[in-house]
C-alpha cells in the first residue's frame, strides 16, 4: 500500500501528512478533484469488466473442459448400476421354512428364495445351501428320496458341502421312503435330531450349519399312513460370520481370484473349493503336433444344468490340442450358475433369452449358437458344436485333426461326429477305425461353414414349429444324401440324465453301455479310404473277403457269431427296399443296441463288431451290395412283436438323444 | 465535514477497488499458468522435457506389451503422418540408430496404438504390471455388435478401449475385431456414469467419436527413434483410409421389430432368391473393388439394409449407386469378365447413366449420381419412350456397413436418403412399386433426342 500514489502529481509537504495535504488540494482545486472522481469512477468500471471477463472465462474454460471429455462421449444409456444387495452390516439372518404335503417355501430376510406348491412335483428332501458370511443362496437341490438311490445323490452332495455353510431343510410330500440309514446318520451329524426317526408322510425342517450349531428343527409326525404330518413352521435366526472366514486363503494368482469367486458363490462343485488341496481349473493338456483344428471355434450348447456343464468343461479343457479361447458356452436363458462355471474356467459365455417352447426352443437356441459363433469368428470354416451333457474324449481334436481335410474336399461329406450310435461296449472295438454313416449322430459334431450359411440358416425351422434341430437336420431335404464320418469308438459319451428328451431308465437302457475312448494320440486307419469313391472300394474289399455267417441260426444267439477274434464276418438280412428295416430294427433289438429309429446304415449296410470280429450287415434285395450274397444263403427275417409292444415303443421314437 | 467523508469514501472505494483489481489480475494469470501447465494443455511450442517425457511413455508402454507378448501396432495419424514423409529411407535403414528423436517426441497428448483382439488373451496380468510401473488405465467396455444381430443373444461385454496414462502423456490402444465381412473393426468411445470424465480429454482422440471399419492391414516392423515397432506397411494410405472409415451398425433393433410387424418370408423362393441376391453382390462388390471403385448400396438394397438389416426378399433386384466422377470405361467389360452380362445402358456419362447386368435370375442395377450445390441426383430412363427421370437426394456421404458378410459403403445419412426415395412411408413394405411413379423423389426430366436413342438406350 505504501508504494501506491495515487495522484503522482501531487507531492506532500514535509510536515504534513499525504493526506491532509490531498486533502488541502482537493478542496481548493475543484478541477483536479473531479479529475480524481472520474478516476475511481474509471477504475472502479474497469474493476468491474475484468471481473465479469473473468467470470466469464473461468466458465468457458470449465464448460469446454466438462464438455471435452463428455460430448460425443456419453452412453446414450444410463446405466445406472444399482447395487443389488444393499450393504447392511446386519449380522442376524431371519430364517422362515415351511414344510408340508402339497407346499414348501423358504424365506431368507423375508426374501423368498424357495416356493414349490407345483403339484406332482418337488417330492421329497429340499436342500438350500446358504453363505455364512454374506446369506446368499450358493446351491439349491431336491431329493426325491422316497424314489430309491436319490438319498445316496444327497449324501454325495452334502459331503461336497464346505465345513460352515448354512444348510436348510424341508420336506414336500414325503421323504423318508428311500433315506436309508446312511443318509440319516449323515442328517444326524449335521445335528439333527429327528433324523434317524423320520418316517412315512413325517413333515420336517432343519436349519443348522456344517460341522457347527443347529439353528432349528421342527418335526410333524404323520398319525397314519394314509395321512400327512401337519404343516410344519420353522422360524429361527443364524449370525452370520465374517467374510473373511468364510473364504479359503489361497495364493493370491489370477486363477484362485475365480476360484475365490466362484466359491463364495455357489456350492455343490466338490474339491474345486476345498481349502486345504483345491483341484486344479487349468490342465494344460499336452499339445497336439500339426493341430488342424486349433483355430476352429467350439460351441458348447448349455441349459440350465451347472453340474453337468463343469464336467464337460473339465473334460473338453483336459482333451489334447483344446485351444480355450476357442470355445463359447451358449446358455439357453438367463441363469447364473452356468455362467458362473463358464467364468470359472476363464472361458467366455453367451446367455439367450429363451424363444418359443420346448424342442423348438432348443432348436432356436441352437440356431442362435450357430450364428453367433460364425459371426464370432468370422475366419472359422468349421465349428464344433458340442453339449453340456457330454464327456469330451482326450483325443477328440486330435481324431478331428486327423479327419476335418475329408469334411474340406469331399462334397459328399455332411458332418463329422465323434459318436457312434451303435458303438456300445459289446459292439465296438477298433479306436482307429472310421465309418460312413448316412445318419447325423450330432452329440459332438463338426458342422462346416458353408453348409450352415448357405443352407441350413435361412430355412431353419422357424420358432412356431416345434421340431428337434437334429431330427430336421437328418431330414432328406436337408441331407440330400450326404454322410457323416464316425468313429466306431465314440469320441464323447452322453452323461445326461436329466433333459428334456431324457430320463433314467432310458438312459440306462440306451447310454450308459455305450463305448467311450480314453487312449490318447490314436492313430487313424486309412482316413483316405473315407472319401466317396476309396469307400466303396474298401466296403468290396472287405465284403469279400468276409466269412458269411451260418444263416440257419438264430442271429440273436451268442453262439451265432464264432468264438474267433480279429475276423470278418458277413449276414444278410431281409430289406425289401430302402425304406424297409423291419428285421433291422429286431435284430438291433436283440442285440441291445441302438433300436428306437435306424442309425449308422451306409446303402443297407450295417459294420460293427461282435465278440472282437468285424460283423457285416447287408439288407438284400435293396442294398447294392447283395450282389455279394451267396445265392445259397436266405437272407434272414425277423418278424416284428405284436402290436401293442409296437405302439409302447412309438413315442420313444421321437426321443432322440439330443437333449 | 461532510465533504471530507465523501471524498474519503471515495478514495477508499477506489483504493478497494484497486487492490481488489491486482489480486484478480493475479488470480487470472495464476489461473491461466496453472491451465498451461497442467498434464494436457494446449501445448505451445515444444519444451524439451515435455518431449522426452512421451517418449520415455511410449517406450516403456512398448516394454509393457512386449513384456506379456501382445502384439500392437501404432495407428497414431500424427506419428504415422511424420513417419510417411520419410517411409523409404525408414524402410531402408530398420535398425538405424536415429540422431534425434524426431517422432515419439513431436508434440501430442496421445499416442495411439491398436490391437487385434483375436491375437491375446485378456491376462488380468498386464494391467498389474502396468499399475507397477505407474500407469493408471482405463478400459472402456461395450457390448458386442457381433452379437447385436441376433436375436436376443446377450454375452459378455467386450473391451474396446484402453487409456494408459503416465505422467503428461497417454497411450491410447485400440481394439480391433475381425468382423464377418472380412474386415476390422474398432467401437466408439462412450463413457458409462460413473466413470472419470477428466482422465484425459477424450475429444482430442483420434479414435472413438465414432466405430470405424478397416481392412487387414499389412504390417511392418521398424526402429524409429529408437524404438521398434510395427507400423502399417504403407502409412499414406492407412491415414486415408482412416479420414473416412466410419462404420454404422445396423439397426438390428428396428429390424426385429419390423419383422414382428411383418414376419419374415421363409418361403423356399424367398430363401432362394436373398442366397442369388447375396452372391452377386459379393461378386459386384468384388468387380468394383478390385477396380477401385467406391459404391453404396442404393434403393431397395439400401432399404433392406436400413429397415430390415436383411435383402428384401420381393425387390428382385440389387442396387448400387456410384459417383460419376469415380466411373470407369473399364466397369462393363469387368462385370462381363465376371460373368455378368449387360442388359441394358441407359444414358450417358455425363446424363443419368444406369447399367444393368444379369446375374444367376437376379438383376444388377448400378446407378450413377451427380453432384449438384445443393443436392445428388440419378438419372431413369424408359427404353419404349425415350422418357428422361431425375431422382433428387439431399447431399450425403459415405459410411461403412456390414451387410450380408460384406463391408460395404451406405450413405451416412441413410433415413434422409431413404426417405428422399421412399418416403415418410418407408418403413411398410410395398410389394407393387413402379420406379417411374413410386419414388417420393421422382421428377420428369425431358426426353431424349431421337437422334441420341441409339446411344442413350442401349438393350441387350
Amino acid at each position: 500500500m505504501d508504494e501506491w500514489k495515487p495522484n503522482p502529481a501531487v507531492k506532500p509537504h514535509k510536515k504534513r501528512s499525504w493526506y491532509l495535504a490531498w486533502k488541502y488540494k482537493l478542496m481548493n482545486q475543484r478541477a483536479l478533484r473531479k479529475l480524481c472522481q472520474t478516476g475511481a469512477v474509471l477504475f472502479l468500471l474497469v474493476t468491474v469488466i475484468v471481473n465479469i471477463k473473468l467470470i466469464l472465462d473461468t466458465r468457458r474454460a470449465a464448460y469446454e473442459e466438462e464438455e471435452e471429455s463428455a460430448q460425443d462421449y456419453d452412453d446414450e444409456m444410463l446405466n445406472v448400476e444399482v447395487p443389488r444387495h444393499p450393504v447392511n452390516n446386519k449380522k442376524v439372518l431371519d430364517v422362515e421354512v415351511y414344510s408340508s404335503r402339497s407346499k414348501v417355501y423358504v424365506a431368507v430376510d423375508g426374501t423368498t428364495v424357495l416356493e414349490d406348491e407345483a403339484r406332482e412335483q418337488g417330492r421329497g428332501i429340499h436342500v438350500i445351501v446358504l453363505n455364512q458370511a454374506t446369506g446368499h443362496v450358493m446351491a439349491k437341490r431336491v431329493f426325491d428320496t422316497y424314489s430309491p438311490h436319490e438319498d445316496e445323490a444327497m449324501v454325495l452332495f452334502l459331503n461336497m458341502v464346505a465345513r460352515g455353510r448354512i444348510l436348510i431343510f424341508t420336506i414336500k410330500d414325503e421323504g423318508s421312503f428311500h433315506l436309508k440309514e446312511t443318509a440319516k446318520n449323515v442328517l444326524k451329524s449335521l445335528g439333527s435330531q429327528v433324523a434317524p426317526f423320520l418316517s412315512w408322510r413325517d413333515m420336517w425342517t432343519f436349519v443348522g450349519k456344517k460341522g457347527g450349531e443347529v439353528y432349528g428343527e421342527k418335526h410333524a409326525k404323520s398319525p397314519a399312513l394314509s395321512t400327512w404330518g401337519d404343516p410344519v413352521l420353522l422360524k429361527t435366526e443364524v449370525h452370520l460370520t465374517s467374510v473373511e472366514d468364510a473364504e479359503c486363503h489361497w495364493p493370491d494368482t489370477e486363477l484362485n481370484r475365480r476360484r475365490k469367486r466362484f466359491c463364495s458363490k455357489v456350492e455343490g462343485y466338490g474339491s474345486v473349493c476345498s481349502c486345504k488341496d483345491p483341484t486344479p481349473i487349468e490342465f494344460n493338456p499336452d499339445p497336439l503336433k500339426d493341430n488342424k483344428v486349433f483355430d476352429v471355434p467350439v460351441a458348447v450348447i448349455a441349459g440350465n444344468r451347472p453340474n453337468y456343464l463343469y464336467r464337460m468343461l473339465r473334460s473338453l479343457l483336459s482333451a489334447q490340442g483344446v485351444n480355450p479361447q476357442m470355445i463359447t458356452v451358449f446358455i439357453d436363458g438367463y441363469y447364473e450358475e452356468p455362467m458362473d462355471v463358464v467364468e470359472l474356467f476363464g472361458l467366455s459365455g453367451i446367455q439367450h433369452t429363451p424363444i418359443s417352447i420346448k424342442n423348438a426352443r432348443v432348436s432356436q437356441h441352437y440356431k442362435a449358437s450357430l450364428t453367433a459363433t460364425f459371426n464370432l469368428f468370422p475366419d472359422a470354416k468349421f465349428a464344433v458344436v458340442l453339449e453340456e451333457d457330454l464327456d469330451i474324449s482326450v483325443d477328440f481334436f486330435s481324431f478331428l485333426s486327423q479327419s476335418i481335410h475329408l469334411l474340406e474336399e469331399d462334397e459328399s461329406l455332411y458332418c463329422i461326429s465323434a459318436w457312434n450310435d451303435q458303438g456300445y461296449e459289446h459292439t465296438a472295438e477298433d479306436p482307429s477305425l472310421l465309418y460312413r454313416v448316412e445318419t447325423m449322430p450330432g452329440l459332438g459334431w463338426v458342422l462346416r461353414k458353408s453348409l450352415y450359411k448357405d443352407e441350413l440358416e435361412p430355412k431353419w425351422p422357424t420358432p412356431e414349429k416345434l421340431w428337434d434341430w437334429d431330427m430336421w437336420m437328418r431330414m432328406p431335404e436337408q441331407r440330400k444324401g450326404r454322410e457323416c464320418i464316425i468313429p466306431d469308438i465314440s469320441r464323447s459319451y452322453h452323461f445326461g440324465i436329466v433333459g428334456l428328451n431324457m430320463n433314467g431308465y432310458f438312459h440306462e437302457a440306451y447310454f450308459k453301455k455305450h463305448k467311450f475312448n480314453t487312449v490318447p494320440n490314436v492313430q487313424l486307419k486309412n482316413v483316405e479310404s473315407l472319401r466317396k469313391d476309396n469307400y466303396e472300394t474298401e466296403i468290396h474289399r472287405l465284403l469279400g473277403e468276409a466269412e458269411v455267417l451260418d444263416h440257419s441260426k438264430n442271429p440273436c444267439e451268442d453262439s451265432f457269431v464264432p468264438d474267433t477274434e480279429g475276423k470278418v464276418y458277413v449276414m444278410f438280412i431281409r430289406m425289401e427296399q430302402e425304406a424297409d428295416f423291419t428285421t433291422w430294427t429286431q435284430l438291433a433289438k436283440c442285440l441291445h443296441i441302438w433300436d428306437l429309429d435306424v442309425r449308422g446304415n451306409h446303402k443297407g449296410l450295417w459294420r460293427l463288431f461282435r465278440k472282437k470280429n468285424h460283423f457285416l450287415v447287408v439288407g438284400v434285395p435293396a442294398s447294392p451290395y447283395s450282389s455279394k450274397k451267396p445265392s445259397s444263403v436266405t437272407p434272414i427275417y425277423m418278424e416284428p412283436p405284436a402290436k401293442e409292444e409296437g405302439a409302447a415303443a412309438e413315442p420313444a421314437v421321437a426321443a432322440a438323444e439330443q437333449t | 465535514m461532510q465533504k471530507i467523508n465523501r471524498n474519503v469514501v471515495l478514495a477508499l472505494l477506489s483504493l478497494t477497488s484497486l487492490v481488489f483489481l491486482l489480486f484478480q489480475l493475479c488470480y487470472y494469470k495464476f489461473y491461466l499458468s496453472q491451465k498451461n501447465g497442467a498434464a494436457f494443455s494446449k501445448v505451445r511450442g515444444s519444451q524439451s522435457g515435455q518431449d522426452s517425457t512421451r517418449w520415455h511413455v511410449v517406450r516403456k508402454f512398448l516394454g509393457l506389451i512386449s513384456s506379456h507378448n501382445i502384439p500392437v501396432y501404432l495407428i497414431d495419424p500424427l506419428i504415422l503422418g511424420l513417419v510417411d514423409k520419410d517411409i523409404d529411407q525408414i524402410r531402408s535403414s530398420p535398425d538405424g540408430p536415429s540422431p534425434e528423436c524426431k517422432y515419439f517426441c513431436a508434440p501430442r497428448d496421445f499416442t495411439t496404438f491398436a490391437l487385434l483382439d483375436k491375437t491375446w488373451k485378456h491376462e488380468v496380468g498386464l494391467f498389474r504390471t502396468a499399475e507397477k510401473m505407474g500407469f493408471q488405465w482405463l478400459k472402456i467396455i461395450n457390448k458386442d455388435p457381433r452379437l447385436d444381430g441376433m436375436d436376443d443373444l446377450s454375452g459378455m461385454e467386450i473391451p474396446l478401449h484402453y487409456i494408459f496414462k503416465l505422467a503428461s502423456h497417454a497411450i491410447h490402444l485400440v481394439v480391433f475385431y475381425e468382423r464377418s465381412g472380412n474386415f476390422l473393426w474398432h467401437g466408439p468411445l462412450r463413457l458409462k456414469q460413473h466413470m472419470d470424465r477428466k482422465f484425459v480429454p477424450f475429444r482430442k482422440l483420434h479414435f472413438g467419436r465414432y466405430p470405424g471399419a478397416y481392412e487387414k492391414p499389412d504390417l511392418l516392423l521398424v526402429s524409429i527413434d529408437d524404438l521398434k515397432v510395427q507400423i502399417p506397411k504403407n502409412p499414406s494410405s492407412f491415414l486415408e483410409e482412416m479420414s473416412h472409415s466410419r462404420f454404422l451398425e445396423c439397426r438390428y433393433r428396428e429390424a426385429r421389430a419390423f419383422f414382428q410387424l411383418y414376419p419374415d418370408d421363409a418361403s423356399l423362393d424367398a430363401v432362394e432368391f436373398r442366397k442369388k441376391a447375396k452372391s452377386l453382390l459379393h461378386l459386384a462388390a468384388l468387380t468394383l473393388n478390385n477396380l477401385g471403385v467406391k459404391f453404396w448400396l442404393s434403393s431397395g438394397t439400401c432399404l433392406g439394409w436400413y429397415r430390415q438389416c436383411n435383402i428384401i426378399p420381393h425387390s428382385k433386384d440389387v442396387d448400387l449407386g456410384i459417383f460419376i466422377r469415380d466411373y470407369k470405361a473399364e466397369i462393363i467389360p469387368a462385370f462381363q469378365k465376371a460373368g455378368l452380362p449387360l442388359k441394358h445402358k441407359f444414358g450417358k456419362v455425363e446424363d443419368s447413366l444406369e447399367l444393368s447386368f444379369l446375374g444367376d435370375d437376379v438383376k444388377l442395377d448400378i446407378f450413377f449420381f451427380y453432384e449438384e450445390d445443393d443436392h445428388i441426383w440419378n438419372g431413369g430412363t424408359q427404353a419404349k419412350s425415350g422418357k428422361k427421370f431425375k431422382y433428387l437426394f439431399p447431399k450425403f456421404t459415405l459410411c461403412w456397413t456390414e451387410f450380408v458378410e460384406l463391408k460395404v459403403h451406405v450413405p451416412c445419412e441413410t433415413l434422409q436418403y431413404v426417405e428422399a426415395n421412399y418416403g415418410p412411408e418407408w418403413k411398410v413394405p410395398v410389394k407393387m412399386w413402379d420406379w417411374k411413379s413410386s419414388p417420393a423423389n421422382v421428377q420428369d426430366n425431358g426426353v431424349w433426342p431421337v437422334d441420341e436413342w441409339d446411344d442413350v438406350i442401349q438393350i441387350y
